[in-house]
């Protein structure tokens, strides 16, 4: 179970981390 | 045999199950189908299909583009409201299953449309099928969600519905490296990235529909038990979804919701050419766009925050907090702008953002305060077409009273100011309707058949 949970976790969280970080690099054009 | 794994009683959580595993479930739905939010970056390569690099006669205009990202918004919000019924009933897995084909396919028969060139079938795929899948995407996991997380539902649908606002972060770059990979000397890559992005996002949600599961009947979190003396606007009660649109909390709450994403919404739509226009010289359209994914990142990060926030200090009161904060920061955006102050300005947008995507995210929350977790889902798929109207009435406001200012021949710089004004109105509305909010009578209470009490 615990093993079913990291793995889903990592799943969604991997690919909303890459964008959260593409989007603050295009952010940063701002300052 | 897939048809009874995709059936509600399959999804019945045994024993002990860990509630936290069904949040992924919810976030990978709606990671997938907020690309909605990043459609804007196909509309340029929209207008080249033919031309390849340049736009030649024959080739679709940026009008007519617009139209699949406004078909498919009001789709979802009608989709939301037509088969909230349907989705409480069948469950959280089917009707998953059935929105991922819906957003997949409707990706898939756009493809078809780039191919024939036929504009109408990316109206039908993308805007009326994929619309489809994105509203019942949309309602399945929440009301799943709600009921896992009695004691914080705030928080529970905050999560799910962060990953609307968080799956335009990841379109919008994801889009462009497979337009861009696909690229060839024949083609801009666009019917290429329709298919991938089509079978990535179908795919994508399926860990959604493999993970997601519903709570037992009578299932309450270990230790947890309901509060003897709820809150005044928390029902223990149970409103169906005839009733509970017949009530007056319902339509209050309709206004509530429109007029708060009406206000974030207009922004959105012109956030790039008005941080341009406003500080004219002085921000570029590179800058502007870093601008643009500020206020996504904020809208993403909002819709946690805010949800979490109101499990704490109420669900009306997070309202009050959205509106009265609201009108405070949209009037004083002109003065911001005179005195040509971009930091203030950025902020005072973040936080506004950060407020609009609250806003969505704390409605279910709401929503389950007042007519409890029964139909949660159905009244929220209702709920919905405030969504589709103020996706019309916000962007037709900023950009028709920005034109009526330009035409009377105010700067640019100061062609916002009168708008800023009008969203202020907009919100106190909402802070009137939100301020009336009482509990639902008695008489809308669902019975049980055969039961008098």
């Amino acid at each position: 179970m615990k093993a079913r949970g990291i793995i889903l976790w990592l799943a969604v969280g991997i690919p909303l981390l890459w964008g959260v970080m593409r989007t603050l690099q295009n952010a940063m054009k701002l300052f | 045999m897939a048809s009874s794994f995709l059936n509600r009683e399959s999804t019945i959580a045994p024993a002990g199950y860990n509630r936290f595993l069904v949040p992924p479930a919810a976030l990978a739905v709606h990671l997938s189908i907020g690309q909605v939010y990043a459609f804007s970056t196909f509309n340029l390569p929209l207008t080249k299909i033919l031309g390849v690099t340049h736009t030649v006669p024959g080739d679709w205009n940026l009008k007519e583009i617009g139209w699949i990202f406004s078909i498919a918004i009001a789709i979802l919000g009608v989709a939301a409201a037509v088969f909230g019924r349907w989705v409480e009933r069948v469950g959280p897995r089917k009707s998953m299953f059935v929105g991922a084909l819906c957003f997949g396919g409707g990706f898939i028969v756009s493809a078809i449309g780039i191919h024939y060139h036929a504009l109408w079938l990316l109206y039908l795929g993308y805007g009326v099928i994929g619309g489809c899948g994105l509203g019942i995407c949309y309602i399945s996991p929440v009301s799943t969600l709600i009921k896992w997380f009695p004691d914080r539902p705030g928080m529970a649908t905050g999560m799910a519905i962060m990953g609307f606002g968080g799956g335009a972060l990841i379109a919008a770059p994801l889009s462009v490296i497979l337009m861009s990979h696909f690229k060839t000397a024949v083609s801009n890559g666009v019917l290429e990235t329709f298919v991938t992005m089509g079978v990535i996002y179908f795919m994508f949600t399926m860990i959604g529909v493999y993970s997601v599961r519903l709570p037992a009947e009578g299932w309450k979190p270990e230790g947890w038990t309901p509060p003897l003396k709820p809150p005044a606007l928390v029902t223990q009660a149970q409103v169906a979804v005839d009733a509970a649109w017949r009530t007056p909390q319902f339509w209050l709450l309709w206004v509530v919701l429109c007029m708060n994403v009406t206000a974030g919404i207009g922004v959105l739509s012109q956030a790039s050419p008005m941080i341009q226009e406003i500080f004219t010289g002085r921000v570029t359209p590179q800058m502007a766009a870093g601008f643009v994914g500020l206020l996504s990142l904020f809208n993403m990060l909002g819709r946690f925050f805010w949800a979490s926030a109101s499990d704490y200090i109420g669900r009306r009161n997070t309202y009050f907090v959205f509106f009265a904060l609201g009108i405070l920061l949209y009037s004083t955006v002109p003065s911001i702008g005179s005195a040509g102050s971009i930091p203030l300005f950025v902020a005072a947008f973040v936080i506004i953002l950060s407020m609009y995507g609250g806003g969505f995210a704390t409605v279910p929350a709401y929503l389950r305060d007042v007519f409890g977790t029964m139909h949660v889902g159905a009244i929220h798929g209702r709920l919905l077409t405030a969504w589709s109207a103020a996706g019309v009435l916000g962007p037709v406001l900023i950009n028709y009273i920005r034109q009526y200012q330009i035409d009377r021949g105010i700067p640019k710089a100061q062609a916002y100011s009168v708008t800023m004004y009008i969203m202020c109105a907009l919100l106190l509305i909402g802070l009137i309707c939100n301020f009336c909010m009482r509990a639902v009578d008695e008489k809308y209470h669902y019975r049980a058949p055969g039961k008098n009490t």
